[in-house]
């Protein structure tokens, strides 16, 4: 609709034009205003405003400058040429421009097919490795209990058994944040939104991290007056999680770990600040990306912890990015935007007397 | 003996279930789909049902509303993660506490023990021990380390719905319903207030509580120690 709408008004912007020009050029030379006129819009639209120009475009050099002006009639042989060409030039320019969008946008398409295959290809190299060694684990220790195990001594029985245990509890933590990755990137969750408080989720978060921070010191700092957010508290707990668990892992045991909150405009930011070893220059920006192991690359993890807060974070709205601290180590932050505060009934309009 | 029904179609899973279960020295009924299992729970009479919410001919919580029908024996809910929603409306449809799979056998020995013992207790007068905190929540008195703690009329309701699932999960809904009437099942900030201060009052630290468990999108779980 939008061509049809620039069609009518580049005839008339070239009519002004020729109205302009008439006296000082040749009818030629305004001739070739309207072939501009025509080639921009065939240029720029599909074929059916570059026809509807070339019309508006003949019908209006014919009718006010082509002799006898005021009518369509036309004393020179030669302008029915003018019109022709006119009429050839917007159908073969709308033809290449169509096909040289086309080729375009198989192109992109192309592109967008070759970065999922590479992230695809990354995911599955990761995944591959960081699930052979459980795996590898799983297997022996339990083929040993289960062909052998009468020859063991029962404490190494124990052992074997804690061990495919442990693995396969790291392995299953793993392969859920790789659904939890594939579930928000397909866009197939909905939000549970619901009040909830920061220190709660904190609460929750460090619960279930609990034995992952043993080694560290965990310091936590969330004011008293916190507002309250509407969130979908599981995932803003796994978010969290994600964090802290970034800090269990990239920093030596007995670092400092503080997570804090605190209230700042219309939003709320939640941070996990580290005093570990900091980040590289140029990680910063980076270490929210997907599938990132960090430099050393050796801690292990799918890499995806980061990316899955992330992705979770901007699904409410806000924003996720790590900090170098001036001292030295990371903060890693994220903010949620805040709405107006429910309200609370007063306890004594509902309570029973004391 | 005690008889325990697990409604559950893996039978890997029911394998380990079994051998665990009867290890502690129950007595375990098999069902592999949801059908059976309400035929099962009607001839074994079990005293406690352990149901997967994913069962292959129908829903674990139809299953949860047809045995809540005639029976208020304990059923514990198995969950896939990220599902609070269903596990939310299995809860409310009558199950008692749930577990999410993967889950390691001590766990899921503590709820089943938990259940049994709620389902065998008389819902008389009690005294919470919470840690340095004590609650009689006949007499509504609190202390904390032997000095009087004030707890509004609010938070010993609070206090008293969640001690009547003791060590049990309670949902939002059901606490709302409970302690500020019907209409109000959609208030979820009043907990997360009400919470804060009962916290406050009673756990040495508020943030990482002992006693006053948060289950995330789901509700509450009150733990108390052993009186």
């Amino acid at each position: 609709m939008k061509g049809y709408a620039w069609a009518a008004g580049a005839t008339a912007l070239c009519t002004a034009a020729g109205l302009a020009m008439r006296g000082r050029f040749d009818l030629v030379n305004i001739a070739m205003v309207y072939l501009l006129a025509v080639v921009i819009i065939a240029l720029r639209y599909s074929r059916g405003p570059a026809i509807v120009t070339a019309v508006l475009c003949v019908g209006a050099f014919d009718f006010i400058f082509v002799p006898p002006a005021g009518t369509f009639t036309v004393d020179d042989v030669q302008y029915l040429l003018t019109f022709a060409i006119m009429l050839a030039v917007a159908l073969i320019i709308s033809r290449l421009t169509e096909s040289v969008r086309q080729r375009a946008s198989a192109q992109a398409r192309l592109e967008v097919a070759a970065e999922t295959e590479r992230i695809r290809s990354v995911l599955l190299a990761s995944i591959s490795h960081d699930l052979r060694t459980p795996l590898a684990v799983m297997c022996g220790a339990s083929s040993s209990l289960a062909e052998r195990g009468e020859r063991l001594s029962p404490a190494e029985r124990q052992a074997l058994a804690q061990s495919v245990f442990e693995q396969a509890r790291d392995m299953s933590e793993q392969v859920a944040k790789v659904l939890e990755m594939t579930r928000l990137e397909t866009g197939a969750l909905e939000l549970q939104r619901d009040w909830d408080s920061i220190g709660e989720i904190a609460g929750s978060a460090l619960a279930r991290l609990r034995e992952r921070l043993a080694a560290h010191r965990v310091i936590v700092e969330l004011p008293e007056d916190l507002p309250l957010v509407r969130v979908d508290a599981a995932l803003i707990e796994q978010a969290l999680a994600n964090l802290l668990e970034n800090a269990a892992r990239h920093t030596p045991p007995g670092t400092l770990v503080r997570l804090r909150a605190s209230a700042a405009g219309s939003e709320l930011v939640v941070s996990v600040e580290d005093h570990g070893p900091g980040l590289p220059e140029g990680d910063v920006e980076r270490v929210f990306a997907k599938f990132n192991h960090g430099t050393e690359g050796t801690a292990g993890g799918v890499g995806l912890g980061l990316a899955i807060c992330r992705a979770i974070v901007r699904l409410h709205g806000g924003r996720a990015w790590a900090e170098q601290l001036p001292g030295g180590g990371t903060a890693f932050r994220f903010s949620l935007p805040l709405e107006p505060q429910p309200e609370l009934p007063a306890e004594v309009a509902t309570g029973p007397a004391a | 003996m005690t008889t325990i029904l697990v409604v559950e179609d893996e039978p890997e899973i029911r394998r380990f279930l079994r051998s665990s279960l009867s290890a502690e020295g129950f007595r375990v009924v098999e069902s592999p789909n949801a059908r059976r299992g309400a035929i099962d729970a009607g001839t074994h009479r079990p005293d406690l049902a352990i149901v997967d919410l994913a069962l292959p001919d129908y829903d674990g919580r139809e299953l949860i509303r047809q045995i809540r029908a005639w029976s208020p024996m304990p059923i514990v809910v198995l969950s896939a993660r990220h599902q609070e929603h269903t596990k939310v409306e299995a809860l409310d449809a009558g199950a008692d506490d749930y577990i999410t799979k993967p889950f390691g056998v001590g766990e899921l020995l503590a709820r089943v023990r938990v259940a049994l013992r709620h389902a065998a207790r008389s819902p008389a007068g009690q005294v919470l021990k919470l840690g340095q905190a004590q609650v009689d929540l006949e007499r509504r008195r609190a202390t904390r380390a032997g000095a009087d703690v004030h707890l509004t009329p609010i938070e010993f309701r609070l206090l008293g719905a969640l001690a009547k699932h003791l060590g049990m999960v309670v949902t939002h809904r059901q606490l709302l319903a409970e302690v500020w009437g019907p209409t109000q099942v959609g208030q979820t900030h009043y907990l997360r207030v009400y919470m804060k201060q009962l916290r406050d009052k009673l756990e040495d630290d508020s943030v990482r509580p002992r006693y006053l468990v948060t289950e995330t999108g789901v509700g509450y779980r009150l733990l108390a120690d052993e009186a």
